[in-house]
């Protein structure tokens, strides 16, 4: 101690200017998403798959010498080859156009029916976790309602009333698509509303509107992430149960769901008919769990900052 | 709690009438008519309106049927003729009953492990197992799914049988088929929100006053974490229990599943309406239960509460 | 580690155990050795047990087993029922029956009233029984009127003379009228006291009812429909089963597996899987009598299909082999006409024999050539100078197999003709409930079975005073239809002339013929004497055996 003389220090002075300055740039909540995001490799890979799905939806059917519903009496459930890279079904129409050609309509319906249900259902089942009382038995009491409605009612007369299609049917899954977010979410505000630091944003004051987008729904953005996850084969398949019944798409145009449906009758004797359709929708339900997994990491306010 | 569960109580009465009172005017604004047969004249067709009172203003024809729900009678099928709804919700609901206890038994018991499970040991094999079988579970359907399975264990190697339900042995395939897509929810949401608390406060305060890895996640982890799988479960149990068409079609299981559909299919109106109903009881109920488990389960949450 | 997998292993094993301990709500059904047991599966479920209302093949087959007519028709061979005999007036109007002494299965004798109160319970509005109208298509005198409630039941043709003679009166002569008894179930006997005792409750289960047949039912819960031989049945000697099980199976492919397992002894099978078992020797293929068609519909607001040279080419432009080859799997019979050719036609011969349709009839793989004639001749007529200016819709239902039909007719139509076609898929109710009914249509795909074996139960459809299906008419067709009902001498005759009138609709292009539909099963070897039938009844296994 006694070497240390005051000549061997100098008065830099202080810069306000550079306490204040951060050294890192400032990342909002979805920048450091997305930054983490593209971190996660197995995210990756299966946002190319769906990149890649989505690719061959939009050109396979353009690129093919086939048409999707020319049939070929010559060729009735031939096995996939050069020629018919996926087979042909029991008309001999070419199951690679008719895959890529249904997955317009099923990741149309799948991913817009299933996007929609959730944030419908997350505002309303938000609302009532975070009011309670009487609004929120309100609101429940017309979701049990909504849910002992039997769905194929619903469907029929949404379907009488705006004709067919793809957005008749997104619409008439819609209807009371939302009510199993809804209860989800609304179950998920009322546990975290009794959390600490929703208490805390609370006594300091803070508006109900900021809690709700600031406290609570990064809290479940992961949870709602896993359940789109999951509503979007869902979505596919009760696509495929009323094209079933006669209330999807209209023929010659097919979809997953149809193509999966169709097949089946040919376990048997032609198991390709069931097998790739069914391969191509787990390798897209593979892609956005992945994609989901990793999405539901990256806003993860608990592991923000981690790596 | 109990004046809660009081208000509730009438809150689901009140919810059971509006929903019989919906479904008795959209069934009746569907196109189509009940009597389906192809070859009934138009003679016959109008004397068999006159006979279920279908020729009476629809306003009379929904104060009698209410009328008769009060005495607990759902009125005759219009396909099977001289059975009663009750009849036949009497005879088909064990079935799918016993059916949706044993899948729900399995969905339940093994999702909320293989949640736990791959919770705990995020980004290990063990982990990756667990998403492969919910993805199978979420994205095979189940009408694949059940065939898949009589196929192989059925058919081609004969080690269950194929169909109907006169056994143990029998019921496993059906459960098995029945309870994957449950289970497969189950196991993600419980790993999803296993993740969730982790890094919650007293997760670290129960690890830090030393209490042992298994009792934490017992006590603190899975307790907190099995809300959000509660708040799924409570539809799904009333329609599991209810009957499922596709897999009672493909194993012949005598339930209640195939009315269910069938009778919107063919607008047999009062089969609609007791089979929607029945639903409603068990929809309603499961509700009631589960927001009351909320409470249990956190005792911080308090429902209905502002 | 190790531990936790016990104690996992542990929480399996308790979760088994639990779920094996549970008994299930059904039973396993014992049978005694050396009964003779047939089991088979059904995909249609039965919808009742009250032979009066009975209404589709599935009801009828069971009731001829558990009910006994006036005569016994099996596979088209006509033998006496409860009528040992019977006397037919000279204009063939009156048939006058005379019983046998036979018994209800609790021992109560069969009496001639028993006919009068069935077949008056039949056309009563009050019961509105489903096939009301069966006893007028058979021309049994008032019947229409008193179902219509012009008339009291008790005026209906059927008068009991005494306890064992009865005496039915026709309009006309109506020469399939034994066949017609004795496989139409809806026509055997009642009991009045059974049927009022249980009221709404008649039939409902097995016990609530007493049967005249070979056999008794005797459980029908659970989806299995069990029969005993009726030992109070007048031939109860030459009935060799003891026992039958039914089994209704939704699942084609679930019924299969099961008959693969020796669990069945009969199966119909899929037109999908046929082509892996039809050279079995289990294999067997039968006319199930429906013939499938599209009705057209020629007061549609789309003026295209009043015109005859449009519906004409619509029908020229079909390759039916093809078709068939496409929508069915080759499995059906393509078919250009209407009338089902396995019914009786001149000299026992089929009308299939008799006829060579093929001679008048739309060529079987089409002529396109021919269809684009026709559809240029249409379109000056209707002042359209494109065909894709026309379009068209198809309504079908929404079964599976309908959906595949609809697509091979849109792909082959608007290939040769170049129009447009539409497919409509609707749910069975709302077709048969109301777009048919009220002819909300342009043209959709149907069909029909026979009711009794003559070409009138198909031709009757397309009368111009029959608004039902098709508003279709034609006075010429009518007239020869008339003339075919009064010409009572000569049966030869009267054939020819029906078979004019199919070749009147032929030339109109009143319809769209697509095929007849066969029927592929797989019989076990050791079943003997299981017939097959084209009208009413599709398998009939009351005289059936099991070989030793």
């Amino acid at each position: 101690m006694d070497n240390l003389s005051k000549d061997m220090f100098v008065i830099k002075g202080k810069s306000i200017e550079k306490m204040e300055s951060i050294s890192r740039p400032s990342l909002s909540f979805w920048q450091d998403a997305w930054r983490r995001l593209r971190k996660n490799r197995a995210a990756f890979v299966g946002l190319c798959i769906i990149i890649f799905y989505v690719i061959l939806a939009i050109f396979a059917p353009m690129l093919s010498k086939y048409g999707f519903s020319t049939m070929d009496a010559a060729n009735q459930h031939a096995a996939p080859s050069l020629q018919h890279w996926f087979g042909t079904d029991a008309t001999g129409r070419d199951q690679w156009v008719r895959t890529w050609m249904g997955a317009r309509v099923s990741l149309s319906i799948g991913l817009f029916s299933a996007t929609i249900n959730m944030c419908v259902g997350a505002v309303l089942g938000g609302l009532c976790g975070f009011y309670g009382g009487k609004l929120d038995m309100i609101m429940m009491r017309i979701v049990d309602i909504l849910y002992g409605i039997p769905s194929l009612i619903i469907t029929i007369l949404v379907m009488m009333v705006l004709g067919k299609g793809v957005a008749p049917l997104i619409v008439a899954m819609c209807v009371v698509g939302w009510i199993g977010t809804c209860r989800f979410v609304r179950g998920e505000v009322y546990r975290l509303k009794e959390q600490d630091f929703v208490m805390a944003a609370k006594v300091l004051g803070v508006s109900d509107f900021v809690i709700i987008v600031k406290h609570i729904i990064p809290n479940i953005v992961g949870m709602l992430v896993t359940n789109l996850c999951m509503a979007i084969p869902g979505a596919i398949f009760q696509e495929a149960f009323l094209s079933y019944i006669g209330l999807g798409i209209a023929p010659p145009r097919c979809s997953w769901g149809i193509l999966a449906k169709e097949g089946i009758a040919y376990l048997r004797v032609h198991p390709h008919e069931v097998a790739i359709p069914a391969a191509i929708i787990c390798t897209t339900m593979l892609a956005l769990n992945l994609l989901g997994d990793g999405l539901r990491d990256a806003v993860d306010p608990k592991l923000r900052g981690t790596e | 709690m109990t004046k809660y569960v009081i208000k509730r109580v009438i809150a689901a009465i009140l919810t059971l009438w509006a929903l019989v009172t919906i479904v008795f005017f959209l069934s009746r604004l569907m196109p189509g008519e009940p009597f389906t047969n192809p070859k009934l004249t138009p003679q016959v067709i109008e004397n068999m309106n006159k006979y279920y009172g279908f020729d009476k203003p629809l306003i009379v024809q929904y104060f009698q049927y209410m009328g008769n729900l009060l005495h607990g009678n759902f009125g005759y099928s219009m396909k099977y003729t001289n059975k009663t709804v009750n009849y036949i919700i009497g005879q088909t609901f064990p079935f799918s009953a016993d059916l949706g206890i044993r899948a729900l038994t399995l969905a339940i018991s093994f999702g909320l492990v293989l949640g736990i499970l791959a919770a705990r040991k995020r980004g290990t094999k063990i982990d990756f197992f667990c998403v492969l079988i919910a993805i199978i579970g979420t994205s095979i359907p189940d009408f694949i799914m059940g065939a898949l399975l009589q196929y192989f264990f059925g058919i081609k190697w004969g080690l269950l049988p194929v169909a109907l339900y006169k056994g143990f042995k029998y019921t496993i395939l059906p459960a098995t088929a029945l309870a994957f897509y449950t289970l497969a929810s189950v196991s993600r949401i419980m790993r999803a929100s296993m993740l969730e608390v982790t890094s919650q406060d007293y997760i670290k305060t129960a690890r830090s006053k030393g209490l042992s890895e298994a009792r934490i996640t017992i006590r603190h982890q899975i307790r907190n974490a099995i809300m959000p799988v509660m708040t799924i479960l409570g539809p799904t149990v009333a329609a599991v229990l209810t009957g499922t068409f596709v897999i009672e079609a493909i194993f012949a299981i005598p339930g209640m599943g195939k009315y269910y559909v069938e009778s919107v299919n063919n607008n047999d109106y009062s089969m609609i309406l007791g089979m929607t109903m029945f639903y409603g009881i068990f929809l309603v109920t499961a509700n009631l239960i589960v927001d009351i488990l909320y409470g249990v389960a956190d005792p911080r949450v308090r429902i209905g509460k502002k | 580690m190790k531990k936790r997998l016990l104690a996992l292993a542990m929480v399996v094993a308790m979760i088994v155990a639990t779920l094996a301990a549970c008994s299930t709500p059904g039973s396993d059904s014992g049978s005694g050795e050396g009964e003779k047991v047939f089991k088979y599966a059904t995909n249609t479920e039965p919808t009742t047990f009250d032979l009066t209302k009975g209404n589709s093949i599935g009801d009828n087959e069971i009731q001829h087993a558990i009910s006994e007519g006036l005569t016994r028709n099996t596979g088209g061979n006509v033998t006496p029922g409860l009528a040992e005999s019977w006397d037919i007036s000279e204009d063939g109007c009156v048939y006058t029956f005379h019983l046998r002494d036979a018994n209800w299965s609790d021992g109560v004798p069969i009496k001639a009233q028993d006919f009068v109160y069935s077949w008056q319970r039949l056309v009563d509005p009050e019961v509105s029984s489903p096939y009301a109208w069966y006893l007028d298509t058979i021309a049994v005198k008032n019947a229409a009127a008193v179902n219509a409630g012009e008339m009291d039941p008790s005026e209906l043709g059927i008068k009991a003379i005494d306890d064992k003679t009865l005496e039915v009166t026709l309009d006309y002569p109506m020469t399939v009228l034994l066949s017609a008894l004795g496989m139409q179930t809806n026509l055997n006997p009642l009991r009045q006291d059974i049927v009022e005792k249980y009221g709404a409750e008649f039939a409902a289960t097995a016990d609530k009812n007493v049967y005249s047949g070979p056999f008794v039912l005797t459980s029908t819960e659970n989806n299995l429909y069990v029969f005993e031989k009726n030992p109070e049945f007048w031939d109860a000697d030459n009935i060799k089963l003891d026992r039958v099980e039914l089994n209704y199976i939704e699942k084609a492919d679930t019924a299969l597996a099961m008959y693969e397992n020796g669990e069945l002894d009969y199966v119909r099978l899929d037109n999908a899987v046929v082509e892996n078992y039809k050279d079995r020797d289990d294999y067997g293929i039968y006319l199930n009598g429906n013939v499938d068609y599209c009705y057209i519909n020629p007061n549609s607001e789309n003026k295209v299909w009043a015109n005859k040279n449009f519906r004409l080419a619509l029908n020229y432009a079909l390759n039916r082999t093809e078709y068939n080859q496409l929508a069915n799997a080759g499995m059906y019979n393509p078919y250009n006409a209407l009338c089902f050719p396995g019914l009786s036609g001149k000299d026992g011969k089929t009308y299939g024999e008799t006829y060579d349709v093929n001679s008048y009839a739309y060529p079987m793989d089409g002529d396109v050539a021919k269809a684009k004639e026709y559809l240029d001749a249409a379109m000056k007529e209707l002042g359209i100078s494109d065909p894709s200016q026309i379009e068209i819709e198809f309504v079908t239902t929404d079964a599976e197999s309908n959906k595949k039909i609809a697509e091979v007719l849109q792909e082959q139509w608007q290939n040769a003709l170049g129009i447009k076609v539409n497919i409509r898929q609707v749910t069975y109710a709302d077709i048969y409930g109301q777009v048919y009914p009220t002819f909300d249509y342009e043209i959709g795909y149907a069909g029909w079975g026979p009711d009794y074996d003559d070409p009138t139960t198909y031709l009757n459809l397309f009368r111009s005073d029959v608004n039902w299906y098709t508003p279709y008419g034609n006075p010429d067709f009518d007239a020869k239809l008339d003339a075919a009902q009064k010409e009572t001498g000569d049966a030869n005759k009267r054939m020819d002339l029906l078979n004019e009138a199919e070749q009147i609709l032929i030339e109109d292009g009143a319809w769209v013929p697509l095929q007849a539909r066969n029927q592929s099963y797989l019989l076990s070897p050791k079943m003997k004497d299981v017939t097959f039938y084209s009208f009413s009844i599709n398998i009939d296994w009351a005289y059936a055996d099991v070989a030793e």
